[in-house]
């Protein structure tokens, strides 16, 4: 007759529970353009960032930075909030997730790192980030999300994805969230498994720009 | 009320109340499975895809509301009507204001005129919290976002500290509640209600035609709407609490509109635009509380007639909403489940 009891406390306590989980709705948009750079080898050696915050988000994030009141926005005003988004971007692997050969794609400190603001005060990071491992040559995605998807990537209508030294034969792509997820038969078995494996929430409405070399 | 009347019953009623919690569980913006389940593969017509594009459309036409309402006054009706709706819309997702004012209310005499009042006020101060942070913080200040989100960090660890003494102190006394129920139940003996459980004993003169004469332990009564239901000190003190531990941490929705608003120079307008949010979002969560009023009114129902063991299952039920109120503040105080994030300043 315990049975009556404990059910109802374990059905409240599922559904509470998993329900408050769930909660996940960005509230950030930011638009990325992304290059990769290959080292002499032909090898990608890094991917420069450039993200570009909604206007909500860079109000916000900007608030008390204009210190010379000129309602412009300077690099150097810009300067320590750009400091604090690569710092903490580190505890979210920089919403960079790189494969390569089947393998995981691990990014070092970010590098040439700076904000820009535009003239209505929209806000740009850019930032370069060096691959810490040799990635195998001729093949490489990278996904750009947040797992929990409070921010949302998409990647620019206009010349989202660029090659800087790119060896002759390389080609780079974007798929957006639904190609991303739906359309993985260009890639190989051991990297799908892999994705699922590791995919979260948010990887559904990830990105990914693909790298294919002849 | 005959067919009810045996324990098994009780199974009805924890189905009624799984659809009011699935009700509230249907976020259309989270159709994935939590913590790193697979998520369910979007649909080949592109649904994701097309949430996506209509939430960012909608942000945008929020923020290009505020740019309007900026160059010409009247177009700030436009931005009420677009916050009230975000506020509706954005309060529809499973959030933990939301599950605790449901734990709470299934756990602590759940009437529908509680449930109104507690979802307003906590969208209301959670407005207040808002605009007091942005206000104060960035306004009167000049602070930065990253003091901002500090002093948010610094909010969240207050209310989900308060979420868990609340639900600690919940649980203790509907724990006990629960115990002499079951007591009662295994020996045949009616419960002795202590003076202090405030469990609606007023009004107990008129009729709920649901075999209440057999029912001598005054199995949690829930009345209709009254005003008598709003009184009784120790459920106010207990509201109060659930209402700040709710409001307390501003949503960053707001948030967002606040600042927005104050680098375009007109701050009052985002100051009556984050209130039409908080309209939105007590419709919203009101709807969700009178869900879970109505879901434990029909498990008390069905239990009124199928002596003891009913009684049982309602205390358990009620003590279960404590832990359930105890665990939410845990998961939120941890960070196991994220409340809300922005991108990290």
């Amino acid at each position: 007759m315990i049975r009556g009891p404990l059910k109802t406390a374990l059905t409240a306590a599922v559904l509470l529970f998993g329900t408050a989980a769930a909660n996940a709705h960005p509230h950030v948009w930011v638009t990325v353009k992304s290059e990769l750079v290959f080292a002499a080898d032909g090898t990608v050696e890094a991917v420069r960032h450039a993200w570009t915050f909604d206007e909500m988000f860079s109000a916000f994030a900007t608030q008390g930075l204009d210190t010379d009141k000129d309602g412009k926005l300077t690099r150097e005003e810009l300067a320590e909030l750009a400091q604090t988004n690569v710092d903490s971007l580190k505890e979210f692997g920089y919403f960079s997730f790189g494969k390569s050969g089947g393998k995981d794609v691990t990014f070092g400190e970010p590098k040439d790192y700076w904000l820009e603001a535009d003239k209505d005060n929209v806000l740009t990071l850019h930032f370069t980030l060096p691959v810490a491992a040799k990635p195998a040559k001729g093949e490489m995605t990278v996904d750009v999300y947040d797992p929990t998807w409070f921010v949302d990537f998409s990647f620019a209508e206009k010349d989202p994805v660029a090659l800087a030294n790119a060896p002759a034969g390389c080609t780079v792509d974007v798929k957006g969230p639904d190609e991303a997820s739906t359309a993985p038969t260009n890639l190989s078995e051991s990297f799908f498994n892999n994705l699922t494996a590791s995919s979260q929430f948010g990887s559904q409405f990830a990105s990914r720009v693909s790298l294919r070399c002849r | 009320m005959r067919i009810f009347r045996r324990p098994g019953a009780i199974v009805l009623a924890l189905v009624l109340i799984a659809v009011a919690g699935a009700v509230f569980a249907a976020d259309v913006f989270a159709q994935g499975a939590p913590f790193g389940a697979k998520p369910a593969a979007p649909p080949p017509s592109g649904f994701a895809g097309w949430v996506l594009a209509e939430q960012a459309k909608f942000f945008r036409a929020l923020s290009a509301a505020i740019r309007e309402a900026k160059a010409d006054g009247s177009a700030a009706y436009g931005l009420f009507w677009l916050s009230f709706l975000y506020g509706a819309f954005h309060a529809a997702g499973p959030g933990h204001g939301k599950a605790v004012i449901s734990a709470y209310l299934v756990a602590d005499g759940a009437t529908i005129p509680r449930g109104i009042a507690l979802s307003a006020a906590a969208a209301f101060v959670q407005a207040l919290s808002a605009i007091a942070l942005v206000g104060i913080a960035a306004l009167l200040l000049g602070a930065t976002a990253r003091a901002m989100g500090e002093t948010v960090r610094w909010l969240e660890i207050g209310a989900y500290t308060l979420i868990i003494v609340f639900g600690l102190l919940l649980a203790w006394r509907k724990g006990q509640a629960f115990l002499r129920s079951f007591v009662a139940w295994r020996t045949g003996k009616p419960a002795p209600e202590r003076a202090d459980h405030d469990h609606d004993h007023h009004a107990h003169d008129h009729s709920h035609g649901h075999g209440h004469d057999l029912d001598h332990d005054h199995c949690g009564h829930a009345h209709g709407p009254e005003l008598e239901d709003l009184k009784g000190r120790g459920w106010l003190k207990r509201g109060l609490a659930a209402v700040f531990a709710v409001g307390i941490r501003p949503c960053s929705g707001a948030i967002l509109v606040l600042a927005f608003a104050l680098s375009q120079g007109i701050f009052l307008v985002g100051v009556a635009s984050t209130f039409a949010m908080a309209v939105g979002t007590a419709i919203t969560v009101a709807v969700i509380a009178i869900l879970a009023v109505v879901a434990k009114d029909v498990a008390t129902r069905l239990a009124a007639g199928s002596n003891g063991a009913g009684m049982v299952a309602i205390r358990g039920l009620e003590f279960a909403g404590a832990l359930v109120v105890i665990l939410l503040g845990v998961l939120l105080i941890t960070g196991l489940i994220a409340s809300e994030r922005m991108f990290p300043v």
